[in-house]
């Protein structure tokens, strides 16, 4: 059986060169494909250095002083130092607004992952009375205006106790982040082949066990879109914490830089401010270059044909 | 091991007029392989998923060995299923997918294991035990998805078209690879195909549904010696049965020239509602190639001649009209020799064999005779 086959190759490799295989399988790129990856290349690059390069220089001023900058806003720092983070994080008091934030928005995101993912599971794959009306409720949340809600929010957080605290802050994040997130794993659970929990039934498990076990690890890489997309939503959410969430000592990280920035009035350290923002995009990029991965690749590869 | 009893089982989808499975009465022995057979959307697939509880069963009853399982969950049947794309969990690997109900069944690991090994050295998959789904072929996926179904030593098999995703050559060879399987494993088994071929060859018995009507149940060789009627006729066998119906006059029925006396029992089964006529089934092997003018031919116009080596097929139409077709086509097909093949264009004679004639009725459709 294995010998023909390695005969095959033998006489094969010298023959048919790799130049010849490759030029078979890509054809030459003609006039038109070149202008075209030029024109997208020049773009892109444009694109990203528009985004890149104020960052970098905002990351490299984090190490200067305040009159370095003024001074030289071009220079590398001359003597480069942590200070600025220091300052950034005691003084300005961004270490406490950075575990502030952390604590809502790892809450807030885990409850509403959860929730989302457990309403869109049945929404999606059940049949129900009520089933369509619901989640066209939903729909009509994603349409809702955030304006509109303020005033009553801060009445009824009030009412249940709740305004000025993390918990309160917590419930609203995900009320607000509800809807999209029922909405976009609803078409994901839909995609999904109903055929794997049937299996799963036939296997023996029952609804929990092929939601926990079978359907959320086949949904994950729906899940990490959107714990992405609501975590860069909820980590810089600025309204929400300023009309409900009034208390310093409470203050997540926008409202922070917001209060840095704005309290100096013309005498900013600005050293200092950069720090802050340095700190305060990192988790957002962190995050997403990790949760990139995970997006790439498809689901379900093994349930086709 | 047990036996399957549907007991006028019947399914009516929600929002629909016509059942899609009819009062199906069908009894399946203990061991047996049964196939259900039909042409797509005739209630093949739903029987099988209401025989694994993934489909209510709205009149009738479904029993596995005494137990009336109607009501009952499938996690709770005691059933493996085979789906026709498998439904592997992509994230799971080979090892943990055949060994998934046995660990919610809460068998030791010990055992899972032992019992994974055992039926992936049957299905020749041991080495890729630790392979996530996405890196098997598609051969290897349908053992897999067996593997699963007989890690669980279940009371009854249950097999969606499992074949219909695998190339043709892999399809022959797995075929029979599952029905040897079957006979040495002896659990009940019932196989849902669309395709004859599958059916004939794999099935002890087969039951041909048709618009979610059982039609026929039998062995392979009663199926095709003795279709119950014109629709059983016409979907077993390859290439289908020429059928046609014709004009009775003094107990012999005009077939393109020729008069073909019927049996005594047919003749006398045709009522008035027939009209006078009579539905005539030959399989193309009944047909002889004569000289022209013999006693009882009729002549076909050659308009196709399909070579297959050890057979040879000739499709063709009734020269003298009449309407005579095989299956879904509207040409007639006689198997001839392959060694004196006509052209494209001539004319032939030819002859039923006797005794080889299906008479049905032509108002019902059912077997007269």
């Amino acid at each position: 059986m294995t010998t023909p086959v390695e005969r095959d190759q033998s006489t094969e490799r010298p023959t048919v060169g790799a130049p010849f295989e490759a030029a078979r399988r890509t054809p030459p790129a003609g006039p038109a494909d070149r202008t075209a990856a030029a024109t997208s290349h020049v773009l892109l690059t444009f694109g990203a250095v528009l985004v890149v390069v104020p960052f970098l220089w905002v990351f490299v001023s984090s190490f200067k002083t305040t009159k370095e900058i003024l001074a030289s806003p071009f220079s590398l720092p001359a003597d480069p130092s942590l200070a600025n983070y220091a300052t950034a994080w005691t003084d300005a008091g961004i270490g406490r607004y950075f575990l502030n934030t952390i604590v809502v928005v790892g809450c807030a995101l885990f409850f509403v992952m959860m929730l989302g993912a457990l309403t869109a599971y049945v929404l999606a794959r059940f049949r129900f009375p009520g089933n369509k009306v619901i989640y066209n409720l939903m729909l009509a949340g994603l349409t809702f205006p955030v304006f509109l809600a303020i005033v009553p929010l801060f009445f009824v957080l009030r009412n249940a106790g709740l305004l000025n605290t993390l918990p309160g802050l917590i419930v609203t994040y995900v009320a607000f982040a509800f809807p999209f997130t029922v909405f976009f794993l609803y078409s994901f659970f839909r995609g999904l082949p109903h055929e794997v929990a049937e299996a799963a039934q036939v296997d023996g498990a029952g609804e929990w066990r092929t939601f926990f076990q079978i359907m959320l690890p086949m949904a994950r890489p729906g899940m990490a879109s959107v714990a992405i997309f609501n975590f860069l939503g909820l980590w810089n959410q600025f309204l929400l914490p300023v009309a409900l969430n009034t208390d310093t000592d409470n203050y997540v990280l926008t409202q922070g830089m917001a209060q840095f920035a704005s309290q100096a009035g013309y005498a900013v350290d600005f050293g200092a401010l950069y720090a802050g923002v340095v700190m305060t995009v990192l988790p957002v990029l962190v995050v997403y270059v990790f949760f990139q991965r995970r997006l790439q690749g498809s689901v379900a590869q093994g349930t086709f044909r | 091991m047990a036996t399957v009893t549907f007991d006028k089982a019947t399914r009516v989808y929600p929002g629909t007029e016509r059942p899609a499975v009819d009062q199906l009465d069908l009894h399946i022995e203990d061991g047996e392989f049964l196939v259900l057979v039909g042409p797509s959307g005739c209630g093949k697939s739903t029987s099988l998923r209401m025989l694994a509880g993934l489909e209510d069963v709205n009149g009738g009853a479904i029993l596995i060995g005494d137990r009336d399982v109607t009501d009952v969950q499938p996690k709770d049947r005691d059933i493996a299923m085979v789906f026709q794309n498998y439904a592997l969990y992509p994230h799971m690997s080979v090892a943990d997918n055949m060994g998934f109900a046995l660990k919610i069944a809460g068998t030791p690991k010990a055992e899972i294991r032992q019992r994974v090994e055992e039926a992936a050295k049957i299905l020749d998959l041991t080495e890729y035990l630790d392979r996530k789904p996405k890196a098997l072929s598609g051969g290897q996926r349908q053992r897999v998805a067996m593997g699963r179904a007989i890690v669980r030593q279940p009371q009854v098999f249950l097999m969606d078209e499992p074949l219909s995703n695998l190339d043709a050559k892999l399809r022959v060879q797995t075929r029979t690879q599952i029905a040897s399987l079957q006979r040495r494993l002896g659990v009940t088994t019932v196989y849902v195909t669309h395709d004859q071929t599958e059916a004939l060859t794999m099935g002890d018995r087969i039951a041909v549904l048709s618009a979610g009507v059982l039609q026929q149940v039998g062995t392979p060789r009663e199926m095709y010696d003795k279709p119950a009627n014109v629709f059983v006729a016409g979907f077993i066998g390859s290439p289908a049965m020429n059928i046609g119906t014709f004009d009775v006059t003094d107990g012999k029925a005009q077939v393109g020239g020729a008069s073909i006396t019927l049996d005594r029992a047919v003749a006398d089964g045709i009522t008035p509602a027939d009209g006078g006529r009579v539905t005539l089934g030959f399989r193309p092997e009944s047909l002889d190639v004569v000289s022209s003018g013999s006693e009882g031919a009729f002549e076909v116009d050659v308009t196709l001649v399909e070579e297959l080596g050890s057979d040879a097929f000739v499709y063709g139409t009734l020269k003298n009209g009449g309407d005579l077709h095989a299956g879904d086509s509207n040409q007639v097909i006689v198997r001839i020799d392959p060694r004196n093949v006509p052209d494209k264009g001539d004319t032939i004679s030819v002859t039923i064999k006797p005794e080889q004639t299906h008479a049905f009725s032509a108002a019902t459709g059912e077997r007269l005779g």
